[in-house]
């Protein structure tokens, strides 16, 4: 029996129990829970651009963006069949639908005679492919003049128990701060969603394109600075790993259109120096760009989509001729923006582990629930949450993954490096748990594996390993056994 | 010597130094050496004024490109990661040249080749530094506090100093107070923020503070050519600025890569765009304006100081030679303040005991103060300690440490800069009694105010002599030592100990509770003795600091009063012998003589009404 399944089970028994009494609605929206989406929560500092992030992983300019501060309710967006706007009182009781229309792309809600601090999250239903296997939760970001409302929203999100969270996973967006800034610890402590924990969490460099203040170059530099954050210790115990994202590049990029396309291609047919001048700042920009054919506020719509990093890459890439549709052109912008490895990065450490995710929201939900509202018979349902929790080997791996991220697992570096790898650091995948190429055939890996078996078998019965490593290496074993026994399978 | 009175259409420099020279030569004409040396002094701070501008301002916010766009030139390294570590101190040389400083003992210089300047002022490798803990291996006898860049520029030859200062740690942490304290001994501030964003609320709170210890704070937003809503962030952050400054604070929008490529063009019309003509414009006539007039005023009250005692021992002879019959009169009341005056001299004078007893319990106060401070510090840590799990929040419970005793030490400093002033004046008064003359009071430090009202350091603002200003240095270079010991963030050195707390994942169900417990005492009995340990490093460092501090104070004070001791024993005993000589004088030679002091108490009279035009109408106070 497999870990979802074995909730599943539980949840039953559980629903058996508690029949009849309020909570059974609530183990009734757990069971429900099993079979949706995954929930990906998007937090961090005010202005660290989430909402913007939010809107290039749907891939459509939902969610409301600004100069200002503007996302002051947490919303969340599903997949469903019809467009719907449903508000959630703070106060418990049935959800009110909402007005809403579009304007120029962004969604606006019409709270009606609802004031925002009465308002618990917002529900976006919205048909859209790149929902259907997450749900996104946008959240505002604390630390702002808003503070209470904020504040509220947190309690009624996240109540009492730290282990009853909304989200499964969490992205983290963080500006570039330096490390002994009190406020690069707070990107992650300020909200409660969900603590971060290596095992479901990765942080995003946001803003990306600014750190080099729009050169060409300044994804590279960001990427060098994300790599030395995810080394940090600090940060390695926090999140599993660090990206760096142009976020505004990334939503222009998804949501290009033909005529921005044909105004870039007026941009790039102007001479390197007289295309340089022109975006050499962006006041000169705003003034420039309507001598092309563009009205003011066109000029404007494009600096806002685009920023003068996108405006300076675009008019490069066209201009040699690496991108000549609007299309192509879409492609490599979100290449560029760091967008797509962010979505493979979610692909391997969020989406193919949902069903591990998932579950240990539910159980530990369940367990809270059960020990909050005891019933006879409840102490065994909690005994078997309790031993699912403490023997499903996933788990083993999600804890001894946290374990040696947060250095509590000493052993040499590369000893390290290769527990991390196998036991699903970096994937779920066979060939990412043993370092080797995606196209690896099955022999190979079956080889790669059995080595690995043994490497690990030997560490761990070896007098001279630490304790801790030594029961690592029990559950490194474990996996090696799993893998040999999937890779028996499929030949 | 003759008195020109035209001159003082000039700049408050040129005015001054004109003074200065004639006062001078005055020195040298009636031979009062100690006179001309004490002038000397002066003179020579004239010529090599120094006007501080520290750029301060949040990490990453582009404060060295900045100050590289100023200068036209790239003396402060930048890089899109690593941050500047040290101060850098940018001033006019010629030729262009770099000196590392280094705080040993005796604190030394060493020359430093420009193209080595960025390993030295920007951090060493980031990965390295927080695996390896912090600085290790550098800590010899001696570490580098800053570096000091002199560059052939215009726009630095009126003595402006450029500071560039590290932005590590964020405005809510300790850097905040230690830059603070570097602001409250500068000419004026420079708050950078970039145009991504509207100002927050730590930098507003900064801004607020910075304007109470520093007479002149402008915010200049840079990034203006990367960010389109600049205009919109400007208007708001304007906004915010009237709330907590009344607009006293103007917004100065610049664009750091502009300058550079109008700089490097010739480009006048570039440079106007790029904002940097309203900046320099700011430096050149609201500081650097500032600054001279007020340099220039100290200069002035010296001279006012000198024609005090000239004038003072011509009107004693000429009382003698007028009236004969006085002269034994004149004689008698010069014999008996001749013994007060001596009297002033002695170690046993009433200043003296004044000093020394003053010292004494301003050491065993700010003692007291600091260590209540600090316990006051331990006990809130302790408290906090109790609700909380250091494995998890000890980075946060790190940071708050430091920056709560920061704001402490910050709070000492206040301390002991306010008792030292009161002192100094107390000393001041004791002397003046003495003396039988009123003499001005010396500031103990610049009168910035960190808590005291503005209105009452315009009086004191002609008072600032040079040896006020020796005092002043004193306690700057107290407050260097506590800056850099903030900015160094001396806790990473007391991390906590390895945390066991893995062991939970391989022990059996039953003793985990119990087993978790345990651990959790034993790592906050570890954090409480590790904020114990940082305490009393901070204490002992900032206890030797002030008591060093108060006993430089206190030789600088005695040596000053000695000296003016010396100077009015010396006006007297001149004033005397002339006196004497007065009164065996023949008719014809008095006539002559009292033609002659008449003519040189006219000229003294001008010099001093001259240097009173310069330090404005507000001299009159010193009469």
């Amino acid at each position: 029996m497999n870990l979802i399944d074995e909730t599943r089970a539980l949840l039953a028994d559980a629903h058996d129990l508690y029949r009849g009494t309020p909570q059974a609605a609530h183990l009734d929206v757990l069971a429900a829970r099993l079979e949706q989406p995954l929930r990906i929560a998007v937090a961090g500092r005010v202005k660290a651009g989430k909402s913007t992030l939010l809107n290039a992983l749907i891939g459509d300019r939902l969610a409301p963006t600004d100069a200002g501060e503007c996302t002051r309710i947490v919303t969340w967006y599903q997949d469903g069949h019809t467009y719907r706007v449903l508000a959630h009182p703070a106060t418990g009781g049935t959800a009110r639908q909402l007005r809403f229309h579009r304007d120029g792309g962004a969604l606006h809600i019409d709270l009606g005679d609802l004031a925002p601090d009465t308002v618990s999250h917002l529900e976006v239903t919205w048909p859209s492919r790149a929902l259907r296997t997450a749900t996104m939760i946008d959240t505002p970001g604390i630390g702002s003049l808003s503070d209470r409302t904020s504040a509220r929203t947190w309690d009624t999100l996240a109540p009492d128990t730290e282990d009853d969270t909304p989200a499964d996973a969490v992205i983290y967006l963080m500006r570039h701060l330096h490390r002994d800034d009190l406020d690069f610890l707070h990107a992650f402590h300020d909200t409660e969603v969900s603590r971060p924990n290596p095992v479901n969490a990765i942080a995003v460099l946001s803003r990306a394109d600014e750190i080099g203040v729009g050169r060409l170059d300044a994804m590279a530099s960001a990427r060098r600075i994300a790599h030395r954050m995810a080394t940090d210790p600090q940060v390695r115990r926090l999140v599993q790993t660090v990206i760096p994202v142009a976020g505004l590049l990334a939503e222009t990029a998804a949501t290009l259109t033909e005529t921005e396309h044909t105004h870039l291609r007026a941009l790039a047919q102007l001479t390197p120096a007289d295309a340089n001048a022109l975006l050499l700042t962006a006041d000169r920009a705003l003034q420039g760009l309507p001598d092309l054919g563009l009205t003011p506020e066109q000029a404007g719509s494009l600096l806002a989509r685009f920023g003068l990093f996108g405006l300076r890459l675009a008019t490069t890439l066209l201009r040699h001729n690496v991108a000549t549709t609007a299309t192509q052109l879409a492609a490599e912008l979100a290449e560029r923006s760091g967008i797509n490895q962010l979505r493979e990065i979610l692909q391997t450490l969020f989406f193919q582990r949902r069903d591990i995710l998932k579950s240990r929201s539910v159980l530990s939900a369940l367990d809270t629930l059960v020990r909050t509202h005891p019933r006879p018979g409840g102490d065994r349902i909690a005994a078997r949450v309790e031993q699912v929790i403490a023997s499903a080997h996933p788990f083993n791996e999600l804890r001894i993954l946290s374990a040696v991220r947060a250095g509590w697992i000493t052993g040499k570096p590369e000893v390290l490096d290769e527990l991390e790898r196998l036991i699903g650091g970096e994937g779920d995948e066979i060939h990412r748990r043993l370092h080797l190429p995606p196209d690896t055939d099955t022999a190979t890996l079956t080889k790669a594996a059995s080595q690995a078996l043994s490497t690990w078998q030997r560490r761990a019965e070896n007098p001279l390993t630490s304790h801790e490593l030594a029961l690592a290496a029990r559950v490194a074993v474990r996996t090696c056994e799993g893998m040999l026994v999937r890779l028996r399978a499929e030949r | 010597m003759s008195v020109t009175p035209s001159t003082s259409r000039t700049t408050p420099l040129a005015a001054a130094t004109a003074v200065v020279d004639l006062g001078l030569r005055a020195c040298v004409a009636y031979g009062r050496d100690d006179l001309h040396q004490r002038l000397a002094a002066v003179r020579r701070s004239l010529a090599d004024p120094r006007v501080h501008v520290v750029v301060v301002g949040e990490f990453k916010q582009g404060k060295s490109s900045l100050v590289n766009a100023l200068v036209g030139a790239k003396v402060c390294p930048v890089a899109d990661d690593v941050a500047t570590a040290l101060p850098t101190y940018v001033r006019h040389g010629e030729p262009a040249a770099a000196e590392l400083m280094l705080d040993g003992d005796p604190p030394r210089r060493q020359p430093l080749p420009l193209t080595d300047l960025p390993t030295w002022v920007m951090e060493r490798d980031p990965t390295a530094a927080v695996t390896g803990g912090g600085s290790t291996g550098a800590e010899a006898s001696e570490r580098p506090v800053g570096v000091e860049v002199r560059v052939p520029r215009a726009v630095l030859a009126g003595g402006l100093v450029v500071v560039d200062t590290p932005g590590v740690g964020g405005l809510g942490s300790g850097y905040a107070a230690a830059s603070l304290a570097a602001a409250s001994m500068a000419e004026a501030v420079l708050f950078v923020t970039d145009a991504s964003q509207e100002l927050t609320a730590a930098e507003v709170e900064f801004l607020r503070r910075a304007r109470q210890v520093c007479p002149t704070v402008a915010c200049v937003l840079t990034k203006t050519d990367f960010y389109p809503a600049w205009r919109k962030v400007r208007d708001l952050n304007q906004g915010h600025l009237r709330r907590v400054a009344d607009g006293e604070v103007p917004v100065i929008p610049v664009s750091s890569t502009l300058r550079t490529r109008a700089v490097t063009a010739g480009d006048r019309r570039l440079n106007q765009e790029s904002g940097f003509a309203d900046l320099v414009a700011f430096l050149r006539d609201r500081v650097g304006r500032d600054a001279a007039v007020r340099l220039a005023q100290r200069a002035a009250g010296e001279v006012i100081g000198v024609c005090d005692q000239l004038q003072a021992q011509f009107e004693a002879e000429r009382g003698a030679l007028a009236d004969p019959e006085s002269a034994r009169r004149v004689v008698e009341q010069l014999n008996q303040v001749k013994a007060r005056v001596e009297s002033l001299r002695s170690a046993a004078a009433r200043w003296n005991l004044t000093l020394t007893d003053g010292v004494a319990d301003l050491t065993a106060d700010i003692d007291h103060d600091l260590r209540a401070r600090i316990r006051e510090v331990i006990a809130e840590a302790d408290r906090s300690i109790e609700d909380i799990d250091p494995a998890d929040t000890w980075p946060q419970l790190e940071a708050w440490l430091e920056s709560r005793v920061a704001q402490q030490m910050l709070s000492t400093y206040t301390l002991l800069k306010q008792r030292a002033t009161d002192l100094s004046e107390q000393v001041a008064s004791h002397f003046a009694e003495a003396s039988g003359q009123a003499l001005r009071q010396f500031p103990i430090s610049d009168p910035a105010p960190l808590a005291t009202s503005v209105e009452v350091d315009h009086n004191l603002d002609l008072t600032r002599m040079s040896t006020g200003k020796q005092a002043w240095v004193a306690l700057r270079s107290a407050y260097g030592g506590a800056i850099m010991f903030v900015m160094l963030g001396a806790l990473t050195g007391f991390t906590l100990g390895p945390l066991a707390l893995g062991i939970g994942l391989v022990m059996g169900r039953k003793g985990l509770k119990e087993e978790k417990q345990r651990q959790l005492a034993h790592r906050r009995a570890q954090a409480r003795a590790a904020v114990r340990r940082y305490c009393d490093q901070v204490s002992f460092v900032m206890g030797k600091d002030c008591r060093d501090t108060l006993r430089r104070i206190q030789r600088e004070l005695r040596d000053h009063y000695s000296a003016l001791a010396e100077e009015i024993n010396r006006s007297h005993t001149e004033a005397l012998r002339a006196a004497t000589e007065a009164a065996n004088r023949t008719q014809a030679e008095r006539t002559k003589r009292l033609k002659d002091l008449d003519a040189e108490l006219a000229r003294v009279r001008e010099l001093r009404r001259r240097a009173e035009a310069v330090t404005g109408s507000r001299a009159v106070v010193t009469r």
